[in-house]
């Protein structure tokens, strides 16, 4: 199965977005990746891991900075011939019924009317529409809106499905279904979809679905490494297997983003111009984990805060690091602690949270700058002038999403004050 | 009665007609309005082709009305068929062409702060002068007018909608192979559906407000009236014919009332499916005119024949994308766009030298004279803005907050908008003149007279869509009346009034024109101001004192929207938006 020639090869993909005045924002970074028949693949990291444009890349969507697409071991050009997808959104068209959303695609490939009528019935019979061809997709819920993107991607015959984070939209329980199904059809399809390709968050979905597992970290999205999945389909969610799977794969993932020791230091040189990143976190984010974690007695496994809270992977990840940058935890192996400061905090009042929280803050380079910087322009800093200094000193960072984090940390520890409609941030 | 009627002309056992056996009535109320307006048409042909004649014969008893009112209406109907072509084209090249766009889009701006009606006489003039021997030219001419009216706006809706179609509807197209025509027709004409439709209605209003002045024009000794609603009433007013005056309105509220139950309401509940937000709005519009349609079984008849048509033509072979052919005609677009472009520059660098050419006779003290007179038209524009503000707020709050009011009131206040105020400008005249109000003032209330109602009709929408939970919270934290208004219902309707304001405040512009210079019993009054002049260049032929005129005018508009009413949009769209 592995040896067969690939259907899709990334070669040294690297992609850039041009922020506008020259500022080049690093998306992708050297990516190699390979989609074989007969498989499905599965991409999973951070958000800013590029894990989407990954897939337009491979779908002709967007064009590489660099590097190449090979389809059938030919040079891609323009539009992928072998591929539809399945939208995050659904990208139905609201003003078209279920049936009519689906033969517009086959239309579009100019078939026979006839052949276009028979080839939109068996789409929607095979992701069990029947009866609901006539329905507009605002009379549908979510799971059965993302069916319709099913039978319409499936209608075309694709050599390989893209899925976009296909179930993100979806309630839990039907998403469980939907995966299911879509296996099912993988399976017992003769020849088309060979294979799958799918963008996900989530862990167990990614564990359940996956033959390979292609693990990205983020800034600028990388290859961190691809897992094998070995496990015998159908899979069993509750097998002592698949749990060390997922929880094998929750330590890739979390290594990289909270790494126990630091794997490089920079340069003495570059220090004194650069600064951390910002996790998008909002203030209000941070404070939930640190009061949660106080409800657990100080510690607990990260992927315990997970499923107890039911907040999205990503966006806890991102809370514990942001509470780790400002010295409130600690993060040995997979645990979250409290630090003496953190547990001082939790259990203070208001007022002496925000004072703890705008020393924290004033540690941070990043905070200094902009301090220094409000000093430097007379309380008066403007929007622009900010994010020029941010996209200079994070090259690697969206900076207008680094505005708005250190805007809401800013604001809560008080520390400057903010106002939209100028533009213009001004010292508390 | 009919049915006997239907079995007798087309006869029992006629197998073909056998679907139609059910309410056969709605079938034969198809033909017999299919019948009515190709009769129309009939009629209007010879009207257009018909030879002109110095001095129109305008028949003033009720029932020549039909025929006017006919005239009238089509009138609107074929500008707004040539206002569609037109935004269709236009707005794609712009969403398309990125070197187009940086065109056609500020001089799309221009072309909508301009008021049209200082460009009246002078089409009139040049479009008789093209087709002296028949009703072509002033025909021709009317159409144009009301295009003016209505084109704008429908074009810039349609290329905002076709900017901001979503990312991933894009996406699939693409992805699906989607060839630009289908692109077009399947997902970006659609996107755009529901604002082209809300703006041709906005848009058909506007434009009976220039027929009524293009009908009933005269220009010095010359009669160029036409035969129609607005002829009608200006020789009804001539000859101080009360009753004939009253037809003449009841006539057009009756137009105007046809053609939203007949043409508008069927298209907005049509235009339900192309609705973009998921959410289920409270009351779906109805109509029942699209009812009795779908019941038909003429046109469901119609309708199979034309599927049926579709599925036997022969399929297109799969053509690989990006292939020579595609290209080719990719190419030839393209140069076609080139072409157009170029084209369009020249012309505009034409005009603007044989402009500078045109206006250099007229001396800088002329020049300063037009300032003051603009001036003053201005500050006219803004106390009927305001007037139109102080009255329309509290009362668009009262009605658009009270779901009962509103139901029974909107339709009314709709209406009103729709309805040309020039119609009623020798009435209000009347009475001013009794209360021995003169033109320098009077004219404020005649601008007033047309304009208030755009601002009406904003607050209400604006007062309906508040938000019900801000509205109990204010009730719940016993908010006075006075603290409710400035906290909740002024901020929230600040969006809507600021278009309603753009809109009134381009339309007292228009009406300056005939409000400071107005026609009543035969003569003339007129009060200085910007209007009266230009109306007054046109009247003397002074061409180059007109295109001054109307230039100045032009450029105030343009300054003040920039300078005022820009602003102001950058503020609703931010601080009072309650998307966000």
């Amino acid at each position: 199965m592995v040896s067969e020639a690939p259907i899709c090869e990334l070669k040294g993909v690297q992609k850039f977005f041009d922020r506008g005045g020259g500022n080049l924002l690093r998306v992708l970074e050297d990516i190699n990746l390979d989609i074989r028949p007969n498989e499905v693949l599965c991409l999973i990291g951070p958000s800013g891991c590029g894990k989407s444009t990954i897939l337009r890349i491979f779908a002709g969507l967007i064009e590489a900075s660099k590097g190449e697409v090979r389809y059938h071991g030919n040079r891609l050009e323009g539009l992928n011939p072998g591929v539809s997808i399945v939208f995050q959104g659904f990208a139905l068209y609201p003003w078209m019924t279920v049936e009519e959303n689906v033969r517009t695609v086959l239309r579009a490939k100019g078939l026979a009317e006839d052949e276009v009528r028979s080839r939109a019935d068996r789409a929607i019979t095979l992701v069990g529409l029947e009866g609901f061809e006539e329905a507009y997709p605002r009379e549908l819920s979510g799971g059965m809106k993302q069916r319709v993107g099913m039978a319409r991607a499936l209608s075309v015959d694709p050599e390989i499905l893209f899925m976009d984070e296909p179930f993100s939209q979806v309630d839990a329980l039907t998403a469980e279904g939907l995966r299911a199904e879509i296996l099912d059809i993988w399976v017992d399809a003769e020849r088309n979809p060979s294979s799958i390709l799918m963008v996900s968050h989530d862990i167990k979905e990614v564990a359940y679905m996956a033959d390979r597992i292609v693990v990205l970290s983020a800034n600028p999205g990388r290859v961190r490494t691809i897992v094998e999945n070995p496990l015998p389909r159908p899979r069993d969610t509750r097998s002592a297997e698949f749990l060390r799977l997922v929880d094998q794969l929750h330590d890739i993932i979390t290594s990289a983003e909270l790494p126990d020791v630091e794997i490089t230091a920079p340069e003495p040189s570059l220090l004194s111009d650069m600064a951390e990143p910002l996790p998008s976190a909002q203030s209000g984010d941070i404070l939930g984990l640190l009061e949660f974690l106080e409800t657990q007695g100080g510690t607990c496994d990260l992927f315990q805060v997970v499923s107890h809270t039911h907040v999205p992977f990503e966006l806890v990840l991102a809370s514990v690091k942001s509470a780790e940058m400002l010295e409130f935890v600690d993060t040995p192996k997979r645990s979250v602690i409290f630090t003496a400061l953190g547990q001082r905090f939790v259990r203070a009042g208001m007022e002496e949270r925000k004072q703890i929280w705008k020393e924290q803050l004033l540690k941070l380079k990043l905070f200094r700058v902009v301090t220094d910087l409000l000093d430097m322009h007379e309380g008066q800093l403007s929007r622009e002038e900010l994010i020029s200094e941010l996209h200079h000193r994070l090259p690697m960072e969206d900076p207008e999403r680094t505005f708005e984090t250190l805007v809401a940390w800013g604001r809560f520890g008080e520390l400057f004050a903010y106002r939209e409609e100028r533009g213009v941030l001004t010292p508390e | 009665m009919i049915h006997r009627f239907l079995d007798t002309v087309w006869g029992q056992a006629n197998a073909l007609f056998l679907p139609f056996k059910r309410r056969r009535w709605v079938d034969l109320l198809v033909l017999v309005a299919g019948a009515a307006i190709l009769y129309g048409l009939v009629m209007m042909g010879r009207q257009w082709t018909g030879v002109h004649r110095p001095l129109v014969e305008i028949d003033l008893s009720p029932w020549a009305l039909p025929k006017y009112t006919f005239f009238s209406m089509m009138r609107g109907l074929v500008a707004y068929v040539i206002s569609l072509g037109f935004t269709l084209v236009y707005a794609f090249w712009a969403a398309k062409d990125r070197r187009a766009e940086k065109l056609l889009i500020p001089l799309l701006d221009i072309l909508q702060s301009i008021p049209v009606l200082g460009f009246m006489p002078g089409l009139v003039l040049a479009l008789v002068a093209i087709f002296p021997h028949s009703n072509l030219g002033l025909e021709l001419a009317a159409v144009l007018m009301i295009f003016t009216g209505q084109a704008w706006n429908m074009t810039f809706s349609l290329y905002h909608s076709l900017k901001s179609v979503p990312l991933d509807m894009q996406e699939s197209a693409t992805v699906y192979g989607f060839n630009w025509w289908q692109r077009f027709k399947w997902v970006e004409l659609p996107f755009g559906t529901t604002g082209l439709v809300w703006n041709s209605m906005m848009s058909m209003a506007g434009g009976w407000f220039f027929l009524m002045i293009t009908e009933a024009f005269k220009l010095g000794d010359k009669d160029f009236r036409l035969p129609g609603l607005g002829s009608y009433m200006s020789v009804a007013v001539e000859q101080g014919n009360v009753p004939a005056m009253a037809y003449a309105i009841l006539a057009m509220v009756a137009m105007i009332v046809f053609l939203d139950q007949v043409l508008w309401r069927p298209v907005v509940v049509w235009a339900q499916r192309f609705r973009v937000e998921e959410t289920a709005q409270g009351e779906a519009p109805r109509s029942w005119l699209l009812k009795l349609f779908r019941r038909s079984r003429l046109i469901r008849w119609l309708e199979a024949r034309r599927v049926h048509r579709k599925t036997t033509v022969h399929p297109q072979p799969p053509k690989p994308g990006g292939g020579p052919a595609a290209s080719l005609r990719l190419r030839g677009g393209r140069w076609l766009a080139n072409a157009g472009l170029l084209a369009l520059l020249a012309l505009a660098a034409w005009s603007a030298v044989s402009l500078v050419a045109f206006l250099r006779p007229i001396p800088g003290a002329r020049w300063w004279d037009l300032a003051k007179a603009g001036g003053l038209t201005l500050s006219r524009v803004l106390i009927s803005t305001l007037l139109g503000t102080l009255w329309a707020v509290p009362a668009g709050l009262a009605i658009g907050l009270s779901p009962r009011l509103s139901k029974v009131l909107q339709p009314v206040v709709q209406v009103a908008a729709s309805f040309p105020a020039p119609m009623l400008f020798p009435v209000v005249i009347g009475i001013l003149a009794t209360f021995g109000v003169g033109l320098n003032y009077g004219c404020i209330v005649l601008m007033l007279l047309g304009t208030q109602w755009y601002i009406l009709f904003n607050v209400i929408a604006g007062a309906m869509a508040i938000p019900g939970d801000l509205r109990e919270a204010a009730t719940s934290f016993r908010l006075s009346r006075w603290h409710r208004m400035k906290a909740l219902y002024l901020p929230s309707i600040f969006p809507y009034l600021v278009t309603g304001w753009v809109t009134a405040a381009g339309g007292a512009w228009n009406a300056s024109i005939v409000a400071e210079y107005a026609e009543y019993k035969g003569h003339t009054l007129t009060t200085w101001g910007l209007g009266s002049t230009v109306s007054a260049a046109a009247y003397h032929r002074d061409l180059p004192l007109l295109a001054a005129g109307v230039i100045l005018m032009s450029s105030l508009v343009v300054t003040f929207n920039r300078l005022v009413w820009k602003p102001c949009y950058q503020l609703a769209a931010t601080r009072y938006s309650l998307t966000k």
